[in-house]
């Protein structure tokens, strides 16, 4: 009996890994269409913050009714941005930050009137950056992602010299990074620098499976595909979960404190959970295919 | 028990190397250490020309033990500001010096850091720049040179503790950053901005301008010639307060003076004087009239008294404004004008007051992420064994990745820690593949050669990884510097150290 339903699943396995592609190709063409219809509309395939379109950000320490401020901000300066910043432990407000399109001066201008007391480096922080060079910063940082992913792709491809297989690798990364950053546009998160590093991160993480699968696959002769597939499988799926264990942990805890790591943190963890579909779906099947046509010619 | 191979014992060593370049500073285990620390001092101040420097570790005040910070403020604010002359011996390791004075001594201090590990801007507090020249697209030599003048500037205006440097981008843009560790300077960003062009003219003709061409020296910290000479108050209850001081001018500049002046009248209805006055322009805009003494005609005169003023509510409040402005007149005078006016594209200061709450939510985070993997992997494998080694093996990496940033004075910042928790994610996945491995019963090969299998998938990881790291290295001005360098050495550190120890681990289990 159990020998019956082992080998049941298998053909089912053998079977469909084809038509389980469609869902990794579903969820591609949703990214992509979603993102034609994000750009179209901002011209862009992220919403930024000030760390990437310039502005100021000050911290106030120190307890701060957030609401009333924000208030007064919105009619002074428009669009604004303001979020406390929390002891880990006893959920006290330990500081304020505030972030606006305007100048340093303009803002701190501002606050000081609402305050009624001088800003100062003992009661707060400053950070100012320029539109025009932080246009530039972003358009580098993009610029560096995609630098990144070429050199991957290169290493990829010495490391394997094998065009089917080196490609599947790459693409099931940009498809990870792909539907990421779909994700992060139906959030509505504005991201950072810290955001792009964390997309640099994810091809780093991403490609980690993707390389076991491929190594296990191709270059290992004891065991039936199928075995080597499974023995992959469970290797790759710990490495991601602890991976996946490790970052949400984490951002529970910075959460209250780092608007940053946060970010940083919650991207990693959505494409990490991309990578579970792209390489155990995508990556297997495709390599399966692959494999099973060359034996077939053989 | 057999020995210990070759690749546990370099661990070892390398563990312990860490924790000593963490730990052990020139002044031996900071951990132990009493007194506090030298940040800053003034190059000729009368404690530094005794041998006090920066670095230096204050131990006692008069013979009073100086235990900490607050030893040393209680003391300091006890004794200072008085009526009279205090006797003040501050003594360190290397030297004692023994000042007189009404005022505390010029000296900052701090208190001894724990590690010699360096916390970044976003931790630690202190400012950062990034200035371009307006209107101008600098190149390389330019942005060093002007790097340079910067430099000399705010050395002349006495601020410590700053790093400058020029540097460029991917698309070959040049810019200039600027960094200070700790406390800020007020006027920083006004004196980066100020282009800092000094004409003295009478009439349309320049007699001198800024700068060591024309002016051979300025008196500085000399009360005999340089000070505030008189305050008052004006009919709308404002303070004023004049400042004078001496300049020498070159031979050139002289002759200039004497050729201008010797076509001159005397004043009609000011008969001591020159029919036209000395104006003084700063950044093109007038300061300051000077009216020239009749006797001064024709003359080849190399000192010149420059005045000028300060204002404020307080009489005390306008003392310090022209004392400010006289010090900047004088710097602007010596080091001359910036060749461009200078733009300031990002100036981020930061409080040093959060930065301790920030540092414990950090060590809480990492230590929640690597509990949280020693679980999975124990829930995964059931051994208690292999999840301690895998929970250890990820402590001893962070360490060993921290001393090697120490001992590379690399600054950890927020950007940095991040890059050490990808490193630590990339431990825990190699130990992972390395545990399936050696643990494999389906084939006949032996131990060893099962671990060398891992090898090439970590070996695999680790390049894909390293390659995708280097470009931050160009970009955005270094900002994302620190995160790509604490990757790339925790990951290589990893693979060459760390990696080949847990192997060999693994092989004894199985023994």
């Amino acid at each position: 009996m159990e020998q019956n339903q082992e080998t049941h699943k298998k053909n089912w396995q053998d079977k469909h890994y084809k038509n389980l592609l469609l869902i990794p190709i579903v969820l591609l063409l949703f990214s992509l269409v979603y993102l034609g219809i994000f750009y179209s509309q901002h011209n862009d395939i992220f919403l930024k913050d000030i760390s990437l379109t310039g502005g100021t950000s000050v911290t106030i320490n120190g307890k701060l009714d957030i609401t009333l401020l924000e208030n007064e901000l919105v009619k002074e300066f428009g669009e604004v941005n303001i979020r406390k910043v929390s002891d880990l432990i006893t959920g006290e407000q330990l500081a304020t930050i505030v972030e606006t399109t305007a100048s340093s001066e303009d803002t701190k201008a501002f606050l000081e009137e609402y305050l009624g007391y001088e800003l100062n480096e003992e009661n707060s922080s400053f950070e100012f950056s320029e539109s025009s060079f932080t246009r530039d910063l972003y358009r580098q940082l993009i610029l560096a992602l995609l630098l990144a992913f070429l050199l991957m792709t290169i290493v990829v491809f010495i490391l394997f010299r094998n065009f089917v297989p080196s490609l599947t690798v790459v693409f099931a990364v940009l498809m990870d990074i792909i539907m990421t950053i779909a994700v992060i546009d139906i959030l509505g998160i504005k991201i950072s620098t810290g955001g792009i590093i964390a997309l640099l991160m994810l091809i780093g993480y991403s490609v980690d499976t993707d390389i076991l699968l491929t190594n296990r696959i191709l270059k290992r002769h004891e065991g039936t595909l199928n075995e080597k597939i499974k023995g992959a499988f469970k290797t790759g799926i710990t490495m991601t979960l602890t991976s996946l264990f490790a970052v949400v942990a984490s951002l529970l805890v910075v959460k209250s404190f780092s608007a940053i790591l946060t970010q940083i943190f919650l991207i990693i963890s959505i494409g990490l959970l991309f990578d579970i579909v792209n390489t155990w779906i995508t990556n297997v099947s495709i390599l399966k295919w692959y494999v099973n046509k060359k034996e077939n010619h053989t | 028990m057999k020995k210990l191979g070759f690749k546990i014992w370099l661990f070892i060593i390398v563990f312990l190397l860490a924790m000593v370049s963490i730990f052990v500073s020139s002044n031996g285990i900071a951990f132990f250490q009493k007194g506090v620390l030298i940040t800053g001092i003034e190059q000729n101040s009368s404690a530094f020309e005794q041998g006090l420097r920066q670095g230096q570790i204050i131990t006692s005040l008069n013979g009073n033990i100086i235990n900490n910070l607050t030893d040393f403020s209680n003391y300091i604010q006890e004794k200072f500001p008085s009526e009279e002359e205090v006797k003040l011996v501050i003594t360190t390791k290397e030297a004692s010096a023994v000042l007189y004075s009404n005022n505390a001594p010029d000296i900052t201090v701090s208190s001894i850091p724990k590690t010699s590990l360096k916390t970044g801007l976003d931790l630690a507090g202190g400012a950062r720049a990034i200035i371009g020249a307006e209107g101008v697209e600098l190149t390389g030599q330019e942005a060093t040179d002007l790097s340079d003048i910067i430099e000399n500037r705010i050395n002349y205006y006495g601020l410590k503790d700053i790093k400058i440097s020029p540097f460029s981008d991917l698309s070959g843009n040049n810019y200039i950053r600027i960094e200070i560790a700790g406390a800020t300077p007020k006027d920083l960003e006004s004196m980066i901005e100020s282009q800092g062009k000094f004409e003295a003219k009478i009439g349309n003709e320049t007699v001198f301008i800024g700068g060591e061409r024309d002016v051979a020296s300025v008196c500085r910290n000399d009360a005999t010639c340089a000070r505030i000479e008189s305050c008052q108050q004006d009919s709308s209850g404002s303070y004023y307060c004049k400042f004078i001081f001496t300049i020498y001018l070159s031979e050139d500049a002289a002759r200039r003076h004497a050729n201008i002046t010797g076509d001159m009248e005397v004043n009609s209805t000011n008969p001591e004087y020159l029919s036209k006055p000395l104006d003084l322009y700063l950044d093109d805009s007038l300061v300051e009239t000077l009216l020239i003494n009749k006797d001064l005609k024709g003359q080849v005169t190399t000192q010149i008294a420059i005045s000028g003023s300060g204002s404020g509510t307080t009489e005390e409040e306008a003392y310090d404004s022209a004392e400010a402005n006289m010090h900047n007149l004088q710097t602007i005078l010596i080091t001359g004008s910036f060749p461009y006016q200078l733009k300031v594209l990002k100036l981020d200061v930061i409080s040093p007051n959060l930065g301790s709450n920030f540092t414990k939510a950090i060590l809480i985070a990492g230590l929640v992420a690597l509990i949280s993997v020693a679980l999975v992997v124990f829930i995964k494998y059931r051994k208690i064994k292999q999840s301690l080694a895998v929970l250890c093996m990820g402590l001893s990496e962070i360490i060993i990745t921290l001393g090697v940033a120490a001992f590379l004075n690399i600054n950890l910042d927020l950007s940095a820690i991040a890059g050490i928790l990808a490193a630590i994610g990339t431990v825990v996945n190699d130990q992972i593949v390395m545990l399936d491995e050696a643990k494999r019963r389906d084939t006949d090969s032996s131990i060893k050669a099962r671990i060398k299998k891992a090898f090439e998938i970590i070996v695999g990881a680790y390049l894909t990884l390293v390659a995708a790291m280097i470009p931050l290295y160009i970009v955005g001005g270094g900002l994302l510097k620190g995160f790509a360098s604490t990757t790339i050495i925790g990951l290589t550190l990893g693979i060459l150290i760390t990696r080949p120890a847990f192997g060999e681990v693994l092989k004894r289990m199985e023994d």
